[in-house]
């Protein structure tokens, strides 16, 4: 019974892992977002983006968004928190 | 660089947008794959750049969204082919232009050569041109292999030779071949003898017998150090005789000229001729003539090579010096100077091998010649090899000292 819960916590963690977005952040200068569902707020000194499983708040000051496509997006300016609302 | 490059060809649209909720015109454009950079927030509304054929698209969804669009600016080439549509002189041009590099390219600009040493460079243009390589040539006909391979076998003093084109710009390098060192004869019998009248003042003898003494007279053809050595036992050898014979040598020439002389000497009179060279043709474009029929001309080429490359266009500028012709009657003093002018010149080229020790001169005036004599003292090697017959019918005795008879 207990090795069958563990095959499903291990399953469940991988599908987690597959809807996360990926994150990359290059100092506290760029951020980058590849898997973005959407803008949600968008304003100088903060950045809102809905990734689907959780929204990633992004704070700061001179943020801009430099490049946007269909699924990824960058942030540039000057990063001073990053937090995740789930 | 390559994403600057491809947003100038394909063109881009600089705008702003303002609503109440203008990051729904951000999800609205992600949506439909659309791309925007350089998105800057300011107080109530947000800039942004997408491509030109973009905009168009999302216009109209933007409407739906609740924003406004409003253009700051167009770029791109498509912005700018559409502002001069109508002049069609730009368009010529720039097509004139793109093909007229085109062309250019299929041709040589210009030619270094590299690596001549005894071989002149205007003799190497020529060589070059008579196998097809000049200023002009066209590039797709040229072989540089067979080229390289004809000039070496048809001149023998370049030993090797690389011709490399790297765009229009040849560039010839050349290895003269060297030249084998003359092996001087040191086993042929011969003598030593004088090539001139003189007074012995140094004998320096490195193989023979010495017949004469330092001091002595000696004339032409005499022998002085001799090639036939006699051993103790009275056995005859022959040798190659060498040595430097200093002798003291008296040199006399003469020098004459009339005392009416005519010269040619510049009027004043100047005229310019220009001409533009392209490509090794030349196209006069300012011809002057001056009315004297003796001119002295001196040619300037000036071809621009910016960031050091020669460009197949230049200015060739002719000047042209009048010259009209004057009579003048020489005095003494001035006969006397030009003669020893004259004088001066054979002493540097005739007399280059001699050490000159005194110098007269003797000035004469006869029916309207001047002559001026010079006479030299001079110390020179007056040693001349003269070799030994060898071959069974050579007679050996005036060469052999008498010897006694026991």
């Amino acid at each position: 019974m207990k090795e069958h819960q563990k095959e499903a916590k291990r399953k469940n963690m991988f599908l987690s892992t597959l809807n996360a977005p990926c994150i990359e952040l290059s100092g506290n200068r760029e951020l980058l977002i590849e898997g973005s569902k959407g803008v949600l707020e968008y304003a100088t000194d903060s950045v809102r983006i809905n990734t689907g499983g959780m929204i990633v708040n992004v704070a700061g000051r001179e943020l801009n968004l430099r490049c946007i496509s269909d699924s990824a997006l960058i942030i540039d300016g000057f990063i001073i928190s990053l937090s995740f609302t789930v | 660089m390559l994403l600057d490059l491809l947003r100038m060809v394909r063109g881009w649209v600089a705008f702003s947008v303002s609503g109440k909720y203008p990051e729904r015109f951000i999800n609205i454009t992600s949506r439909h794959r659309v791309r925007l950079w350089n998105v800057h927030r300011s107080e109530d509304c947000f800039t942004a750049c997408m491509y030109r054929s973009d905009y168009r698209r999302i216009r109209p969804l933007a409407h739906g969204a609740g924003v406004r669009l409003k253009v700051i600016s167009k770029n791109g080439l498509p912005t700018m082919l559409f502002r001069y549509r109508e002049r069609v002189g730009i368009l010529i041009g720039a097509c004139a232009f793109v093909l007229s590099i085109f062309v250019m390219s299929l041709f040589i600009w210009s030619i270094d050569i590299t690596g001549l040493e005894t071989v002149s460079r205007a003799e190497m243009n020529d060589v070059l041109r008579d196998h097809g390589l000049y200023i002009g040539a066209f590039k797709p006909s040229l072989d540089v292999q067979k080229l390289s391979r004809d000039v070496m076998i048809e001149r023998h003093e370049i030993g090797w030779m690389a011709v490399n084109v790297t765009g229009s710009y040849a560039s010839v390098e050349i290895k003269e071949e060297a030249v084998p060192p003359e092996v001087d004869d040191i086993y042929s019998p011969c003598n030593v003898k004088a090539r001139s009248d003189g007074v012995i003042v140094r004998i320096e003898a490195a193989e023979g017998e010495t017949m004469v003494m330092e001091g002595s007279g000696v004339i032409e053809g005499q022998l002085i150090v001799s090639g036939i050595r006699t051993d103790e036992q009275g056995t005859h050898r022959l040798v190659h005789a060498d040595a430097r014979v200093m002798a003291r040598t008296t040199r006399q020439a003469s020098f004459s000229m009339t005392e009416q002389m005519k010269l040619l000497r510049p009027n004043g009179e100047e005229a310019e001729r220009q001409m533009l060279s392209f490509l090794g043709l030349c196209f006069p474009y300012r011809v002057n003539a001056v009315d004297s029929p003796d001119t002295v001309s001196n040619t300037d080429t000036e071809v621009p090579a910016p960031l050091g490359i020669t460009l197949p266009i230049g200015v060739v500028t002719d000047h042209v010096n009048a010259l009209s012709e004057e009579e003048m009657i020489l005095d003494d003093n001035s006969a006397e100077e030009l003669l020893q002018q004259e004088a001066r010149l054979y002493e540097a080229f005739a007399l280059q091998n001699c050490t000159i020790e005194s110098r007269e001169y003797r000035l004469k005036h006869n029916d309207g010649v001047y002559t001026l004599y010079a006479t030299y003292t001079c110390v020179e090697d007056i040693a001349y090899s003269d070799p030994i017959g060898t071959d069974e019918n050579t007679d050996l005795t005036p060469y052999v000292a008498p010897t006694e008879k026991k």
